[in-house]
């Protein structure tokens, strides 16, 4: 029973850890629609340039986690650039041009995943060019103790990190609920043309908010990296699934709905980790994903209409 | 990747004598590049058969995987002939293509990504769970798990040189090819690209696109698996790590890249990239990044890919005129 109880906490536990890495994923995905296969290549390449400083220049831990967060805005704006913004459409000033970039078609969707794919090759490059080798330390922040309470021990890292990111969503959906900049991001959301007729400045939202998103991704890779102390080239990769099945679980663009989302695939990994071993870990984690995207339940939610926040 | 890597199989002794100057080396490395050329082709036109419904699928890897496992293993085991092997590989993997689609079809975009994604990797996973050993002369042959399927030797057994093989694989990519623009004449291919262009338009008009994405889906992934069979036979080894997501997002690259309008667009993109990747040793390390960025600004400019669809119309009109102007001058 205590071992039962054991392996459910530490599911939760590494639950917070994917919760983290979903916060962003579905902010990108879910509230701008925006397919941003980079994401978790953006937080690598942000990580990869925060360890070179470290180890080049022996910048402390609080400077590596600024230049983290720097870089990764600064790479969020260039895929931003590069893959989902059309500006160099010559009617774009003009509000036909914006009109045209309100109606993206779903052709217009795929192509963006593609062409951010392209970069996420890209920047995975860069990173391994910037650091060849296959583990790099990481300036880690010393905590590595656990509470034991009734028997069952927490690892504090771990709690940290599930806290973090029940702040950071939670912070989230209340300034979304409750501001009028998150009324206007709700409507931009919602109805993309609706709210471009009544003024809001929708393609200017959509690239501040993608900016952020990518700012997010390099706060959430800090804090995971620093717990764990390493990074290896398949950091981005782990990023990104893992956040994209948290963020599909919870319903994309529901802030709470990662957190929910995130300790359930924590748990789910956790009891068939200890049933099946590792690639029965993986198996579940897919069947799991795929089961609650073809459950009737969900059947309208891959309409795009319904794509919206959810909180 | 280089077939079998044995350059004095392309020259028996008598032709070395008669020609000792000719590169054999990079002659065999040529054949294995067009090897790769041609498999890489078929896995780009099952990706584009799902883009031309109005899906992006990552799980076409999974059916060249299955596709690769079933007709291994019929001739390795089973010892039939290349031809029903491979017509047992397809058959596998438009089977499975037909029942995963029946679940998933209802899900649009990002969703249907998904869904492909987790069916792509639960298959290989459960391939590298799969051993199935086999006595036999040489000792047990057959799929072992994580260790990969080895000794797919039908090729060597029948003496088919890797020249001979390639020929044989570009065949049935042209009859491949072939059919596929045959299809796109005929009703079912009209309404395979209505239904990707705009399905309620299209069920409005009567076409029944559920049933049309399933059919598109269970042929995909026959295309897929066929490659997947020949691409069993060229190397005799095949392992599930081979047949991850990234295969199969690269071959939905391949097809974007090339474009929409032709089935003849995803063999540009696998050309332009397997042919550049080639050609761009030079950039060594920075390749992917120079690769990447090109691709991103390609698509940027053109998002239905270069050989897309007024591309394809002006181009077919212009050979119309050239022709009627040739009987025009003729006196026809």
């Amino acid at each position: 029973m205590l071992e039962l109880l054991q392996l459910l906490v530490d599911g939760l536990l590494d639950g917070g850890v994917y919760a983290l890495l979903g916060l962003g994923l579905s902010l990108t995905f879910g509230c701008l629609k925006r397919l941003n296969l980079a994401y978790g290549a953006t937080a690598m390449l942000a990580a990869y340039i925060g360890v070179w400083c470290h180890l080049r220049y022996e910048a402390s831990i609080a400077v590596v986690a600024i230049i983290i967060v720097v870089a990764a805005t600064f790479i969020g704006w260039y895929v931003e650039q590069l893959c989902f913004s059309r500006s160099d459409d010559p009617g774009f000033q003009s509000a036909v041009g914006a009109q045209d970039r309100l109606f993206m078609t779903d052709n217009g969707e795929m192509v963006a995943l593609a062409s951010s794919f392209a970069i996420w090759m890209q920047l995975e490059q860069l990173a391994v060019n910037l650091l060849p080798r296959h583990l790099n330390p990481f300036p880690s922040m010393p905590i590595e103790s656990s509470w034991m309470i009734g028997g069952i021990a927490i690892r504090q890292d771990r709690l940290l990190l599930t806290l973090l990111a029940a702040v950071i969503s939670t912070g989230i959906s209340l300034w979304l609920l409750h501001t009028r900049a998150g009324l206007s991001w709700r409507a931009a959301s919602d109805h993309r043309t609706a709210a471009y007729l009544v003024g809001i400045p929708v393609v200017q939202l959509q690239t501040i908010g993608f900016i952020l998103a990518s700012a997010l991704s390099g706060i959430a890779s800090f804090a995971v990296l620093s717990l764990d102390g390493q990074v290896t080239p398949m950091f981005g990769m782990w990023v990104l699934f893992k956040g994209l099945v948290a963020a599909m679980l919870g319903g994309l663009g529901s802030m709470l709905g990662v957190l929910r989302g995130g300790l359930l695939l924590g748990v789910v990994e956790s009891f068939s980790q200890s049933l099946l071993g590792a690639q029965g870990r993986e198996f579940a984690t897919y069947a799991l994903l795929l089961l609650v995207l073809i459950l009737p339940r969900h059947s309208d939610s891959g309409r795009r209409a319904s794509w919206g926040i959810r909180i | 990747m280089n077939g079998y890597g044995a350059a004095p199989m392309f020259a028996p002794d008598a032709l070395r004598q008669l020609l000792p100057d000719f590169d054999y080396e990079s002659f065999a490395h040529l054949v294995g590049l067009f090897s790769d050329i041609t498999i890489m082709s078929l896995l780009a036109l099952s990706a584009y058969l799902m883009l031309l419904v109005g899906r992006i699928s990552f799980c076409q890897q999974a059916f060249f995987g299955l596709g690769a496992y079933a007709a291994g293993v019929m001739t390795a085991i089973f010892h039939v002939s290349l031809a029903v092997a491979l017509v047992a590989g397809v058959a596998v993997g438009a089977l499975t293509a037909w029942l995963v689609a029946l679940p998933t079809m209802h899900l649009a975009g990002l969703h249907y990504a998904v869904a492909t994604l987790a069916f792509g990797e639960m298959s290989r996973i459960l391939l590298g769970w799969w051993t199935w050993q086999y006595p036999s002369e040489d000792g047990p042959v057959g799929p072992a798990g994580m260790e990969g399927f080895r000794d797919i030797r039908w090729c060597l057994e029948n003496d088919v040189t890797p020249t001979e093989y390639l020929i044989l694989t570009i065949v049935l990519l042209l009859v491949a090819l072939g059919l596929l623009m045959l299809l796109e004449r005929l009703r079912l291919g009209i309404a395979l690209r209505m239904t990707g262009h705009d399905d309620l338009l299209a069920s409005s008009q009567g076409i029944p696109i559920a049933r049309v994405r399933q059919y598109a889906a269970a042929l995909a992934g026959g295309l897929a698996a066929l490659g997947g069979g020949l691409y069993a036979h060229r190397t005799t080894y095949i392992e599930p790590a081979l047949f991850d997501p990234m295969l199969g997002v690269h071959a939905v690259g391949y097809a974007l890249l090339g474009g929409l309008g032709n089935a003849l667009g995803p063999l540009v993109g696998v050309l332009l990239d397997l042919g550049l990747l080639d050609a761009m040793r030079i950039f060594q390390g920075w390749r992917m990044v120079v690769f990447g960025g090109l691709v991103a600004l390609l698509l940027r400019w053109r998002p239905r890919g270069l050989l897309d669809e007024p591309t394809v119309l002006r181009m077919s009109l212009f050979l119309r005129r050239l022709v009627s102007t040739r009987r025009a001058s003729n006196g026809i």
